[in-house]
């Protein structure tokens, strides 16, 4: 039963996470009709005349009862048309792609140095439970934890960027090509990392400190499997799951709208991309963004769930 | 009496925890091809023996004397729970593979992978576990109880173990699976492998035990071969453990009013039907056991009638009236009519309050009573089953297994129940605490007027103390009559 088990399992998920993703686009549309005035009245702007206003209406179809507009909307998206941005015209999609590459390659960064230190500091603390090394990860971790990003990014920006100047303190003027100016990503990289560092490696090592300690563990030991291979391979099995589920966390954090970190570092990312057209009134693009990090969360959770699954076989059985 | 042959010997052991001493002054000789029983109360110190063969002491011991093996003999270890000692997260075939691989370092790098598979294999099936490689490759939780405690003795097997450690191995078995053991055990010792058999099941150790080694208070008070201590038990205490072992059936008691009934009850789990049960009552003052094998319904029985189990379309009348399905519609008097008492008492208890709070806690939330009152009727009830004040004062990590099913007895006690469900509750107790635990239940059904008992066991021995027994097997009430009738001449439960 394990593989169709999973096969099962990943189905009614995957059917779930399709239901989730309709309710999303639903509660989008639902939340901005909801919101008072519409795109007309954003975009008459300084002349509020109602003649103006019916006329952009008539014009942008906002007339059209909301169903139709629903279902004009929704039948766009699987194509990827989020329809057009009402500032300058472009299509909304145009607007996500542009963004995505920044915001995309940060969370690479990010998770590719996040994974081997969250890990690394969690085992290491866990294998010296009690002592120095152990007081050290943790009391640091809990302290870093505890400093929001905005203050520690412009902490970091005072001492290294301006006072040492040894990096550039935002990536003003390098365009979204972020990949060819490498000093601009380390201080956002450094800001991202430093809170999921902390929540990642302070789970790795409770859940690692009750897997040392487990009579399976012991009978491993007990049987001469040595120190190391009972560590990787038999305990952090067990401390998985629920970094697992906390690293899917963190990872749709990063796709969607690091806002602060983007903004302070002057990154044209998603969060940028959102940022603007909140100021903008910019509907269709909110709206497209809003679709585009609902279906991340789904389809991250969903991806974590499997991962979980796997590793908590045992759960699947209640569940 | 050294021999020459002893693969593993302990002389003159001590193991202190505060200064307390949990063995004192034990000496062991473990010979190849027999089976040494240590047979003795929960709390004896047969574990702390068992486990001084491989070298682990609890944590903060001081231990003194000798522990010796022969050159290169490892020791294998088979818990009493072997699920505890199988990763969750990995598939069983993971922790053989690792010890099969050194096993093959010395072989050519291509061959070394086979010739380990080979090995798992060739242990698997020492371990009588056919079909091996579909087990390899499950999970643990996927593995019958059997086959989990199979394939740790088969991890022990493909180590090469000279002597195995088993604690336990019976506890909480029904007839078929210890039977099966026992066979198991005899077939590893047939190899030539001394097998150290730590239990207090003297029907175990009367059909595998050479040896026998009788344990109070960490001392070996008595020891011998097996035949020459049933026959002639020398020391007091081995013959108290005898008798209690053969106590005699109860009287039957005459039979009062109905309290309780059960009309055409069928209960599912996940739409499939687990329990049929047309009709059944339980009269005012009676002792009604509910026997059958683990998995034949018998604890889903139990929990309808306590309403834990919602899945069934029948009815359970109390005194005539009809009792909601759920617990959360029960009302308070309802719920304090009907009270339950688990297999586990360690897990019915929060570990961190003193016992005698969580007792007189059902007093102050089913019957309305005073705190002082509570605790008051808690102390005294504590007493009476056994539990002196400062026990009661206590936290559930700081009593035996067989205490804490005495406070959970009485904690359902202060309920003032009409009827009392006792699931399991002797079976993960040594044969002198499981006597007590019976008497006390004996004696409650005699003087509490009106106390009704629904036992629910596998045990010949516990259902032996009902007036009536009720046979289940596979979700059918297959016989019901007096104790001495379907114990004696009904068919249902030869296993």
């Amino acid at each position: 039963m394990t593989v169709g088990g999973l096969r099962s399992f990943v189905a009614r998920r995957l059917l779930l996470g399709a239901a989730q993703t309709v309710a999303v686009v639903l509660l989008v549309f639902a939340l901005t009709e909801a919101l008072p005035g519409d795109a007309a009245v954003a975009l008459a702007g300084d002349q509020p005349d109602p003649a103006r206003i019916a006329a952009i209406r008539e014009a942008m179809h906002l007339d059209r009862p909301w169903y139709e507009r629903l279902g004009d909307w929704a039948a766009g998206l699987p194509q990827g048309d989020f329809g057009t941005s009402l500032t300058s015209g472009r299509p909304v999609g145009q607007y996500i792609a542009d963004g995505f590459g920044p915001t995309l390659l940060l969370a690479a960064l990010t998770l590719a140095l996040l994974v081997p230190a969250g890990f690394g500091l969690g085992v290491l603390a866990a294998r010296h439970e009690g002592r120095l090394v152990d007081r050290l990860v943790s009391s640091v971790t809990l302290a870093v934890y505890a400093v929001p990003e905005f203050a520690l990014g412009v902490l970091l920006v005072t001492v290294l960027a301006l006072k040492l100047a040894w990096l550039p303190p935002t990536a003003v003027g390098y365009g979204t090509d972020l990949l060819a100016h490498p000093a601009a990503l380390v201080l956002p990289v450094l800001v991202l990392l430093s809170r999921p560092v902390c929540s990642l490696s302070r789970l790795v090592r409770a859940g690692m400190v009750d897997a040392l300690a487990s009579p399976y563990a012991a009978h491993a030991r007990r049987y001469g499997v040595p120190g190391a291979r009972v560590r990787y391979t038999h305990a952090l099995p067990n401390a998985l799951a629920p970094a697992a589920q906390q690293l899917a966390r963190t990872v749709d954090w990063l796709l969607c709208g690091v806002i602060v970190v983007e903004a302070l570092f002057v990154i044209p990312g998603l969060g940028t991309v959102l940022l603007n057209a909140v100021a903008e009134r910019d509907v269709p693009v909110v709206q497209g963004l809003a679709v585009v990090f609902g279906v991340l969360t789904v389809v991250l959770n969903l991806g974590a769930d499997v991962v979980a699954h796997r590793l908590t076989p045992r759960a699947a059985v209640a569940a | 009496m050294s021999h020459a042959d002893t693969v593993a010997e302990i002389r003159d052991l001590r193991v202190e925890i505060d200064g307390r001493a949990i063995v004192d002054g034990v000496d062991l000789q473990v010979l190849p091809g027999k089976v040494t029983a240590l047979v003795g109360a929960s709390g004896s110190g047969k574990t702390t023996t068992g486990l001084a063969l491989l070298g682990e002491y609890p944590p903060g011991a001081r231990v003194t004397g000798d522990v010796r093996l022969t050159e290169g003999g490892l020791v294998g270890y088979v818990p009493q729970h072997p699920a505890a000692v199988l990763n969750p997260a990995r598939r069983v075939g993971a922790l053989l593979h690792d010890i099969a691989r050194p096993q093959a370092r010395h072989l050519p790098r291509t061959e070394r992978r086979t010739a380990a598979r080979a090995r798992v294999l060739q242990a698997m099936l020492d371990a009588q576990l056919p079909d091996a490689e579909a087990l390899l490759r499950r999970h643990p939780h996927q593995l019958s109880g059997g086959q989990q405690q199979r394939v740790v003795l088969a991890q022990a097997l493909l180590l090469g173990a000279r002597v195995i450690v088993a604690d336990e191995p019976t506890t909480g078995q029904d007839a078929l699976t210890k039977s099966r053991i026992v066979d198991q055990l005899a077939a590893v010792a047939a190899r030539g492998i001394a097998v150290v058999l730590l239990s207090h099941d003297l029907d175990v150790v009367q059909a595998l035990a050479d040896e026998v080694l009788v344990m109070r208070a960490g001392r070996v008070v008595e020891s011998g071969p097996v035949e020459r201590l049933w026959l002639s038990p020398r020391h007091e205490w081995t013959r108290r453990l005898l008798e209690a072992h053969d106590a005699a059936p109860r009287e039957e008691a005459s039979a009062g009013q109905p309290v309780l009934e059960v009309r055409n009850m069928t209960a599912v789990h996940d739409r499939t039907t687990v329990l049929r049960a047309p009709h059944l009552t339980l009269n005012s003052g009676e002792c009604l056991a509910v026997v059958g094998r683990s998995g034949s319904g018998k604890t889903t029985l139990a929990r309808c009638l306590a309403g834990l189990h919602r899945d069934h379309d029948g009815e359970v009348l109390l005194d005539g009236t009809a009792l909601p399905h759920s617990l959360r519609h029960r009302s308070r008097a309802q719920l304090a009519a009907v009270q339950y008492v688990f297999q586990d008492a360690r897990a019915a208890f929060d570990e961190h309050r003193p016992v005698v709070a969580q007792v007189a806690r059902t007093a102050v939330r089913l019957r309305g009573a005073a705190e002082q009152a509570a605790t008051d009727e808690a102390l005294t009830t504590l007493a009476r089953l056994g539990l002196t004040d400062d026990m009661a004062h206590r936290r559930p990590a700081e009593l035996s297994g067989g205490e804490l099913q005495r406070a959970a007895l009485a904690r359902a006690l202060l309920a003032h129940p009409r009827v009392l469900i006792c699931d399991e509750i002797t079976s993960g107790l040594d044969t002198v605490t499981r006597r007590g635990i019976l008497d006390l239940l004996a004696g409650l059904v005699r003087d509490r007027g009106g106390l009704s008992l629904v036992l629910i066991t596998h045990d010949q021995e516990t259902a032996r103390l009902a007036h009536r027994v009720v046979v289940v097997d596979a979700g059918e009430l297959v016989e019901q009559g007096s104790a001495r009738w379907v114990l004696e001449a009904g068919t249902g439960l030869r296993t």
